[in-house]
């Protein structure tokens, strides 16, 4: 089933890239091969045209100067002999005409009163009529010498092949005359004619075969005398069907023609107006014309039916290079179809899927390898994968553990004594990772002295969560030996010490808040110095004591100090995740944000102090990650 | 055997109309069927003389008699022939008169190629030209004497092959006949030079339509009805152009001739050009003979002998004045 995902599949691509291509080079070859073929043809035709009408002009221009013959010889032979009697001419024609049957009538034409004296007119005229032979004389007919087959050569002193004429009989019978005139001393003295029948002609250029073609014959003048359709014979001239057809081209090879040239060219079939060729070839023994016509239809159709044979060549071919075309397509998309599908199952997660079947050692089969590989790789990974994820997961697990262990080692409900009016405490710890490296703790030495307690293990995580665990617990077990902050620090100090291979230490403020006279002594072992809050907004961080941080020095000496909370003072604990909390742009909360911070604090409880703290650094940080852990521990003296 | 081509054509008018002994019309055209005279075969083939009440049978003469003698011995009731062969034979004392002057402007013309440097009249000299006989030769004969000019006069066959063929330097030729058969065999009209002569005023009107006088004594209606119908015809061929011409070649069919589509054509365009020549397109003012050109043809017949005394116009012309 087709992707609707897929806009341009790879079957579209191959027909556009190949198939489209394809067919423009197939069409232009056809269409140059058409006209290749279309002028080969032509050519042929023409050839082929040329050819005919030569040949057949020469035969007829080569009958036509045998006719010739006959009378230049009858004219030669005249006046070479003495003046023959009348029956001697007449014998003489008949013999001509018997041994020449081309010739269907022989004339001796004589100028008025050249050949007797008291006869004006005198033409022995012999002719064939149904086989027989006629004797007669011309000047029966009346006078013969305005008559053109007779004045013409007679006034142009040189032989004259008339222009063809109907002999009247039964039948028209279509006849023309070559006159030679006789000269005898520089004088014209009469005319030796010889008629023929045009009907031998007629018959040979019927038998002209030209594939729907056509030949015809004009006279020097332009009139058909032979032409496939009869009724123009004798009637139209090609100048005449120019007019008729209002073709000037026509017009055109027509003068051509009768100026005795040779040509082939292409007009318009009068009718139907289709190019025909026409090739004219003079016959100059009496100047006719003989021309063929072929219809370039007649030839082009055999161009158009090869053309049409390689268009449908063309067509089958395509259309099989396009099955072949689609079938390579789906060989090359089926796999890829498939491994669709298997990367589709494989993106929810079935990793047993596997490329089967891939025929072929081409790219697809590569492909398929390795997503084969690929899928095998992606199993042991997401199986390695899972095994760590279990053992973080385990990890987390415990580190959810130890921070609940943590928690529970610092004291979290508030108040935390909630029968003692004295002085109000609160303290939050938020661990910057699973565990936090601080802690806070407070508990009562005895009836009135409170031990406080703030402190924070060198780095962060499982090891500091366990190190503060350790303090937290020496903190408490030495506040049962010692009651004077610095000795419970110097004890606690020395404790660390030992075997702290780790090099690891803790900041410690500890002090001892007597509840009852509110005086509060403390040491500071390395930590930030503690505020003292008044109930004015003033401000003052506790001078710091002697002594560093613990773990660091085992005989390190500390000592205490001690000031008197006035009522409603507060006691403002704190580690450096408060001051040195970093924003967005990388820069610390500092003492001086806290102080101002602080310095509005007037009324407010421990817990609402501590939270606004907290808030404060939170609204200060943004979406900057926690870097380390903020431990506040807020005390205020309520006597 | 040419009498035998006096072909005749009867307009059956019996079908159409009640049998009239009195109007029974021969009329005689002096040539074979051509769109010399479209008018007259139009008027009989759309029934104009019919409608005229006539019933006429158009002849068609070969040539080998003359119809006006026909017309003499009664043969025949109306014939067409040309003024100056008429005028003649009334001068002659033959009693025929004009009842319709047709063609108005003479077509008759001498013509020669370029090729042979005449340009001008005088350029005829000496030539040789071809001419016909008779009437064809009154004309020839008064340009040759208004312009002195000496030629070989050769008489010429009524084609043109001896002009083609050069044995005659100018022949010839009625402009709507020969001349244009000269143009159908290849030559172009700007290869040849014409003298036409009514161009230089030896106009001589041609074909009208003649009856003898008892006729026309007689049949007065008869004979202004053959005329007007006549008429009608000539304007229907000109209104009708390639009807008229299928219609005369059908006629040249059937009487064998050699003739074509074009040649008739044109034909019947210079007849047209002749009944309109100073007459205007109005069928109204066509077919009369006007005395001025009657004056001209009977000075240059008196000039040549050819008559010794002028007929008198209003007895010899009984058309419409």
């Amino acid at each position: 089933m087709r992707n609707s995902r897929i806009k341009r599949p790879i079957v579209g691509k191959l027909l556009l890239y190949i198939g489209i291509p394809l067919l423009i080079v197939y069409s232009v070859i056809l269409i140059l091969n058409y006209f290749w073929s279309k002028d080969n043809a032509l050519q042929q035709m023409k050839d082929y045209l040329v050819e005919l009408t030569a040949h057949h002009a020469s035969d007829l221009n080569a009958d036509f100067a045998k006719i010739a013959e006959i009378p230049q010889l009858l004219a030669e032979f005249y006046v070479s002999v003495d003046q023959p009697s009348r029956p001697e001419l007449e014998k003489i024609l008949t013999n001509l005409i018997e041994v020449n049957s081309y010739i269907s009538g022989l004339t001796l034409a004589f100028e008025p009163y050249s050949y007797e004296r008291n006869t004006r007119l005198v033409a022995p005229y012999v002719y064939k009529k149904d086989g027989q032979i006629i004797v007669s004389d011309m000047a029966a007919n009346g006078d013969y010498t305005c008559a053109d087959w007779y004045s013409i050569p007679a006034l142009l002193r040189k032989p004259y092949w008339s222009e063809p004429y109907y002999q009247q009989s039964s039948e028209p019978i279509l006849m023309c005359s070559y006159s030679v005139p006789i000269c005898q001393n520089g004088n014209m003295i009469g005319i030796a004619t010889a008629n023929i029948s045009l009907q031998d002609i007629k018959r040979r250029m019927v038998d002209i075969n030209i594939m729907n073609g056509y030949t015809f014959l004009i006279s020097r003048y332009g009139t058909y005398i032979y032409h496939p359709n009869e009724k123009d014979v004798m009637k139209e001239t090609v100048f005449s069907k120019a007019v008729k057809y209002n073709l000037p081209v026509m017009r055109e090879l027509g003068r051509d023609m009768v100026l005795g040239k040779r040509a082939v060219k292409a007009f318009p079939d009068p009718i139907t107006g289709y190019r025909q060729m026409i090739v004219y070839t003079p016959i100059r023994a009496n100047g006719w014309t003989l021309s063929a016509v072929m219809p370039e239809r007649a030839i082009l159709s055999t161009v158009y039916a090869l053309i049409v044979k390689q268009l449908g060549l063309m067509v089958v071919g395509l259309f099989v290079i396009i099955l072949i075309m689609i079938w390579a397509a789906y060989s090359i998309t089926n796999p890829l179809r498939k491994l669709v599908k298997m990367t589709e199952k494989l993106a929810t997660g079935d990793l047993n899927v596997q490329m089967e079947n891939i025929k072929g050692r081409d790219e697809i089969h590569e492909l398929a390898m390795v997503f084969n590989k690929m899928v095998i790789d992606l199993k042991h990974y997401i199986n390695d994968l899972t095994a760590a994820t279990k053992e973080k997961e385990a990890v987390e697990s415990e580190l959810r553990i130890a921070r609940h262990i943590q928690e529970s080692l610092i004291p979290r409900i508030f108040p935390p004594f909630p029968h003692r009016k004295e002085f109000a405490l609160f303290a939050r710890c938020i661990p910057a990772k699973e565990v936090a490296g601080d802690f806070y703790d407070f508990f009562f030495l005895d009836e009135d002295n409170l031990v406080v307690v703030i402190a924070d293990v060198s780095g962060k995580g499982v090891s500091a969560s366990l190190f503060m665990a350790v303090t937290k617990t020496l903190i408490k077990a030495k506040s049962n030996e010692f009651s004077q902050p610095h000795k419970i620090l110097e004890n606690v100090n020395i404790e660390l010490c030992r075997d702290n291979d780790s090099a690891m230490f803790v900041t410690t403020f500890l002090a001892v808040f007597n509840a009852k006279t509110g005086a509060f002594t403390y040491c500071n072992a390395g930590h930030n110095p503690p505020y003292l809050l008044r109930p004015d907004g003033k401000i003052s961080q506790l001078e710091n004591t002697a002594g560093m941080a613990l773990g660091v020095w085992e005989d390190c000496q500390y000592s205490c100090r001690e000031i008197k909370l006035q009522k409603n003072e507060i006691i403002y604990l704190y580690t450096d995740g408060v001051n040195e909390a970093m924003s967005e742009e990388n820069e610390e909360f500092s003492y001086a944000r806290m102080e101002a911070f602080l310095s509005e604090i007037r009324e407010e409880t421990p817990r609402q102090i501590t939270e606004k703290s907290l808030q404060t650094v939170k609204e200060y940080t943004g979406a900057a990650e926690q870097s380390d852990d903020i431990t506040i521990l807020v005390l205020k003296n309520l006597l | 055997m040419k009498k035998n081509l006096i072909l005749v054509i009867f307009i059956l008018l019996a079908i159409t109309l009640p049998a009239q002994e009195n109007n029974a019309v021969k009329f005689e055209l002096h040539w074979f069927p051509q769109a010399q005279f479209a008018g007259y075969i139009m008027a009989a083939e759309k029934g104009f003389y019919v409608d005229a009440g006539l019933n006429v049978a158009l002849y068609f003469s070969d040539g080998s008699d003359s119809p006006l003698q026909k017309l003499a011995d009664r043969e025949i009731d109306f014939c067409t022939a040309w003024l100056s062969q008429t005028i003649a034979l009334r001068s002659a004392g033959m009693k025929i008169v004009n009842t319709c002057q047709i063609l108005q402007k003479s077509s008759l013309l001498l013509m020669a190629k370029k090729e042979s440097g005449i340009t001008s009249p005088q350029d005829l000299n000496g030539r040789r030209i071809g001419l016909w006989s008779g009437d064809f030769s009154i004309q020839p004969k008064a340009f040759f004497n208004k312009y002195d000019i000496e030629c070989q006069e050769v008489r010429q066959s009524y084609n043109i092959h001896g002009f083609l063929a050069d044995a005659w330097e100018v022949a010839s030729a009625m402009r709507y006949n020969e001349y244009y058969k000269i143009i159908l065999s290849g030559i172009d009209e700007d290869e040849l030079v014409t003298f036409s002569y009514a161009d230089y005023d030896l106009n001589f009107p041609e074909d009208g339509i003649y009856t003898c006088q008892t006729t026309w004594q007689q049949q007065p209606e008869i004979c202004g009805k053959i005329c007007s119908a006549s008429l009608k015809g000539w304007e229907y061929a000109f209104q009708n152009e390639e009807e008229a011409l299928q219609i005369i070649l059908k006629y040249c069919d059937e009487y064998k001739m050699q003739t074509n589509y074009a040649a008739q054509k044109w034909m019947l365009e210079v007849i047209e050009e002749s009944i309109k020549y100073q007459c205007g397109d109005d069928p109204e003012s066509w077919g009369k003979l006007k005395i001025e050109d009657y004056n001209r043809v009977t000075g240059i017949l008196l000039d040549q002998k050819i008559i010794s005394s002028v007929p008198d116009f209003a007895d010899f012309y009984r058309g419409e004045k």
